[in-house]
């Protein structure tokens, strides 16, 4: 599938300079659902990752290092990068509904370099841009050694308490991170879970610890009263 | 068939041993999760109606797609199948090990060796490797490589996951010399 997308790029053409080999490997992991427990999503969807594997340009650095420098060099390429190939996963802007980022740091860096290159808005703010979005991006993080699959947290990219958009993606290099290296990651949903029917907020109770009380106290009555049968068919 | 879901994965190495590869080597690889057709049916000693019935419809399901999903001419190729723990391994080699299962993807790649193969049982999340071979020589040396793979969330234990595995191009930065200089 082609997708056509319009960025003002020419910007980042402009920017830092980065070692030839910076980046060294790239995963896409598509994923669409045709059943789930036996019956087709009413709401069929299309989940991916991205996941970009980049030497980490801070091991070995002390922890009071500014990271700043390298942060504007290499959070917008990798925004770039990893946008565009999951653009071309889920079938354009339009057809993202739900989003989230990641970071897997070798076991030779720190957890703050992984947050330094998908928490500052040289990384956010590009994905949110390219992909459509409002919401805040939810996140995932680890220090790993290499062939970790890091569960990547997705909400709604406009709404974000949208309850049906509430899924995760996983996303794994087999050979990455190595000790200094950093794996970031973007996902994106085209859709909510394959049979969403948990409610949302505009249809859910007020539930406090007095009315889970009284549930739990109704629900004990109702099984004395049908001689503890399991009521599972 | 019931196909619970589809699985692509889209591979560019873009470094190797410190240099840039250029252009990116590409692997890609379609799975397909589906219900083990002999599941909880006992030992089933004649598998060819299984076979019959199944082989080809997966062939030209996964073909088009890892065709699609690596997006370049396949130069290597290789198959898969994983049956969740509940299956024999044989249910698997069942469907793969069928003319009616590869002759879509030699078809569409233009290839004329058998595809080389991963056959394994494992828990839903194992690991298995799928072997590359050249489509047209399966003595190149250049296109002898793997591709590593997990699935989260398959095979169940009465699940086969089905995979085809395409590579534009042989392992990057490769240079052993050829098998006809050994001989």
């Amino acid at each position: 599938m082609t997708v056509e997308l319009e960025r003002p790029l020419a910007s980042l053409e402009d920017a830092p300079a980065l070692p030839a080999t910076w980046l060294r490997r790239i995963v896409v992991h598509r994923e669409e659902v045709l059943l789930e427990n036996g019956g087709a999503p009413a709401v069929p969807a299309v989940q991916a990752s991205v996941a970009a594997v980049v030497r980490n340009p801070w091991v070995g650095t002390p922890a009071t290092r500014d990271l700043a420098p390298e942060v504007e060099a290499m959070a917008p390429r990798l925004a770039v990068e990893l946008t565009d190939r999951l653009l071309h996963a889920l079938g354009g802007v339009d057809a993202v509904e739900a989003f989230g980022k990641g970071a897997v740091v070798g076991t030779r860096g720190e957890i703050e370099h992984g947050g330094a290159l998908i928490h500052t808005p040289w990384f956010g703010n590009l994905v949110r841009e390219f992909l459509g979005g409002q919401s805040i991006i939810c996140f995932a993080d680890a220090r790993a050694d290499a062939g970790e699959s890091l569960v990547v947290p997705m909400w709604h990219k406009v709404a974000a308490a949208t309850r049906s958009h509430y899924q995760t993606v996983s996303a794994r290099v087999p050979d990455g991170p190595r000790a200094d290296e950093i794996v970031v990651v973007v996902a994106g949903s085209t859709g909510p879970r394959p049979h969403a029917r948990i409610g949302d907020r505009s249809t859910d109770p007020t539930v406090t610890a007095a009315t889970a009380a009284t549930a739990a106290t109704a629900a004990s009555a109702r099984r004395t009263s049908t001689d503890r049968e399991d009521p599972r068919p | 068939m019931n196909v619970r879901k589809i699985v692509t994965v889209v591979d560019e190495v873009l470094t190797e041993g410190g240099r840039p590869v250029e252009p990116a080597a590409r692997v890609a690889v379609v799975a397909a999760v589906i219900e083990n057709p002999w599941s909880g049916q006992g030992f089933v000693e004649d598998l060819a109606p299984g076979i019959d019935a199944h082989a080809s419809d997966l062939g030209a399901l996964l073909a088009p797609r890892v065709m699609e999903a690596l997006g370049a001419a396949p130069e290597a190729f290789g198959k898969a199948a994983v049956v969740g723990l509940d299956g024999e391994i044989e249910h698997g080699s069942a469907l793969i090990h069928t003319l009616k299962f590869g002759d879509h993807f030699r078809t569409a790649a233009s290839a004329t060796t058998l595809l080389p193969a991963v056959e394994k049982r494992g828990p839903a999340g194992v690991l298995f490797d799928i072997p590359l071979k050249h489509v047209t020589d399966a003595t190149i040396r250049s296109h002898h490589q793997s591709f590593e793979v997990r699935l989260p969330d398959a095979p169940h234990p009465g699940e086969i996951v089905i995979a085809l595995a395409a590579a534009a191009q042989g392992r990057p930065q490769q240079r052993l010399a050829a098998l006809s200089t050994e001989q």
